[in-house]
């Protein structure tokens, strides 16, 4: 609109004096346009229904292994997407990291055995010969704590990971307040109950931190675990180093 | 092709899944709501109070929010999956950045009376061209068509003042869709709003909105310790 058809003290060119009311301002404070937050990003999606993971992208393809849509401590089971790509069908097949031995495993799933993706910025380095744990946002590091990790017999294993659940409110000192289940798992403690995956999780003998004192277990102070709590949601990566 | 096309007729090749059977019906409306997604029914209920606007402005102002968490989600996950043609490419970017800075808006006038942001789950739609521009334009459209329907409803002059900012937006985004997938951009004289009943029921049967999974447990670990 022409600035001068809404002063009612002017008179616009070839129009009479304007007997409008001048307009409201609007209440929205709209910004400029928000372009996604740059790089950094990880998506994830639960397994919507149980699938065999094959190491191409086509149903004629080795499986690899076969995803429940639970884990073992019954929350929704997720993998981290890597890729996408379409058969010769045109059907979408996803490139997943998956949660097995041997670690740092991938496969291909179809679009749709999966639910909806969500999305995070967040990654947690694990470092085992400084043993330190730090989060980061993006390139930038937002905690940071000394870890317990598995002593020589019971290494820690190395590689490409993710957070997959988070348990709380259980009755055991040993894992300290929350613990973190990752899909990592131990390649020495192949009978242990539930797979033998590796956590992140408190503890009641935070005296042996930092060093090499657990099963394969990265553990941290009570305190540093519940700080952790706070930023690191489901679905981040995990770099074991 | 002619202005008046339903988000029934786009979704002839399965586009928007579970579509729109009997979504004229009430009583099918509320089987699929439960059947569908708990979560839904939370998302879609009566907003909470805030100071800022009347009850009923923020009941408006919560609504719209909704719709657009749905279009910026949309719009953001197409750009994420990088799985649309390069000639469209600019599509999602520019039209998530938008949608994206009117849910920061709503937000931010809302404060704590805003509703959360849902679990969305596109099924496919957003890695896919064709499916991906249909539910564009039927989107564009729904969300010009909702604004227009509570216009009349709002309280306030200076919230009217936005909203109508917001609707010409989306009526542009509406056009513009409906020119990339070879519809007429603006074929009528004038256009109909759509009441709040019939958005949410559109909204509702295309499962979009999604129970949000279950990742937390209150039970003791087994890992190796």
């Amino acid at each position: 609109m022409h600035a001068a058809l809404g002063r009612s003290s002017e008179t616009a060119e070839g129009l009479a004096a304007p007997s409008l009311p001048a307009s409201p301002e609007p209440a929205l404070d709209v910004p400029t346009p928000v372009p996604l937050e740059a790089g950094g990003a990880t998506t994830w999606a639960p397994v919507r229904r149980a699938v065999f993971a094959r190491t191409r992208p086509s149903r004629k393809t080795n499986v690899v292994v076969r995803l429940d849509t639970r884990t073992p401590e019954d929350t929704a089971n997720i993998v981290v997407v890597l890729g996408r790509a379409r058969d010769a069908a045109g059907r979408v097949w996803l490139h997943v990291r998956l949660p097995v031995l041997p670690n740092d495993r991938t496969g291909w799933v179809p679009r749709d055995a999966l639910g909806g993706y969500g999305v995070v910025h967040t990654r947690l380095v694990v470092d085992l010969e400084q043993l330190t744990a730090t989060l980061l946002r993006g390139r930038r590091p937002v905690f940071q704590a000394r870890i317990g990790v598995g002593k020589p017999a019971w290494p820690t294993p190395k590689g490409q990971f993710y957070i997959r659940n988070r348990l709380t409110t259980y009755a055991s000192s040993f894992y300290g307040p929350l613990a973190f289940g990752t899909s990592a798992r131990s390649p020495t403690l192949t009978d242990w109950p539930d797979g033998g995956f590796i956590g992140i999780h408190g503890t009641s003998q935070p005296e042996l931190l930092p060093g090499r004192v657990s099963h394969g277990c990265i553990r941290m102070r009570n305190e540093d675990i519940l700080e952790l709590g706070r930023r690191m949601p489901i679905g981040t990566p995990v770099t074991i180093r | 092709m002619q202005g008046d096309l339903t988000l029934q007729e786009l979704d002839r090749d399965g586009a928007i899944h579970e579509a729109f059977d009997g979504v004229n019906s009430r009583a099918s409306f509320l089987r699929n709501a439960v059947i569908g997604s708990g979560a839904l029914l939370g998302v879609l209920a009566a907003p909470r109070e805030s100071d800022a606007a009347s009850p009923s402005d923020n009941a408006i102002l919560n609504f719209a929010l909704t719709l657009e968490y749905l279009q910026a989600a949309f719009y953001t996950e197409t750009e994420r999956a990088h799985a649309i043609g390069a000639e469209l490419a600019r599509v999602p970017r520019q039209l998530g950045s938008v949608e994206r800075a009117h849910v920061f808006a709503l937000r931010k006038v809302l404060g704590r009376a805003a509703v959360k942001r849902p679990s969305f789950d596109f099924k496919g739609v957003t890695e896919d061209q064709v499916k991906f521009l249909k539910t564009a334009v039927a989107f564009e459209d729904l969300g010009a068509a909702a604004y227009k329907g509570q216009a009349t409803r709002v309280d306030s002059p200076a919230l009217l003042a936005a909203a109508v900012a917001i609707h010409s937006v989306e009526a542009r985004h509406a056009a513009w869709m409906r020119y990339l997938a070879g519809f007429t951009p603006a074929g009528r004289a004038f256009d109909e709003p759509k009441k709040e009943l019939e958005v949410r029921r559109i909204v509702a049967s295309t499962h979009f909105i999604a129970a949000r999974p279950r990742t937390t447990r209150r039970r003791k670990p087994r890992f190796t310790g």
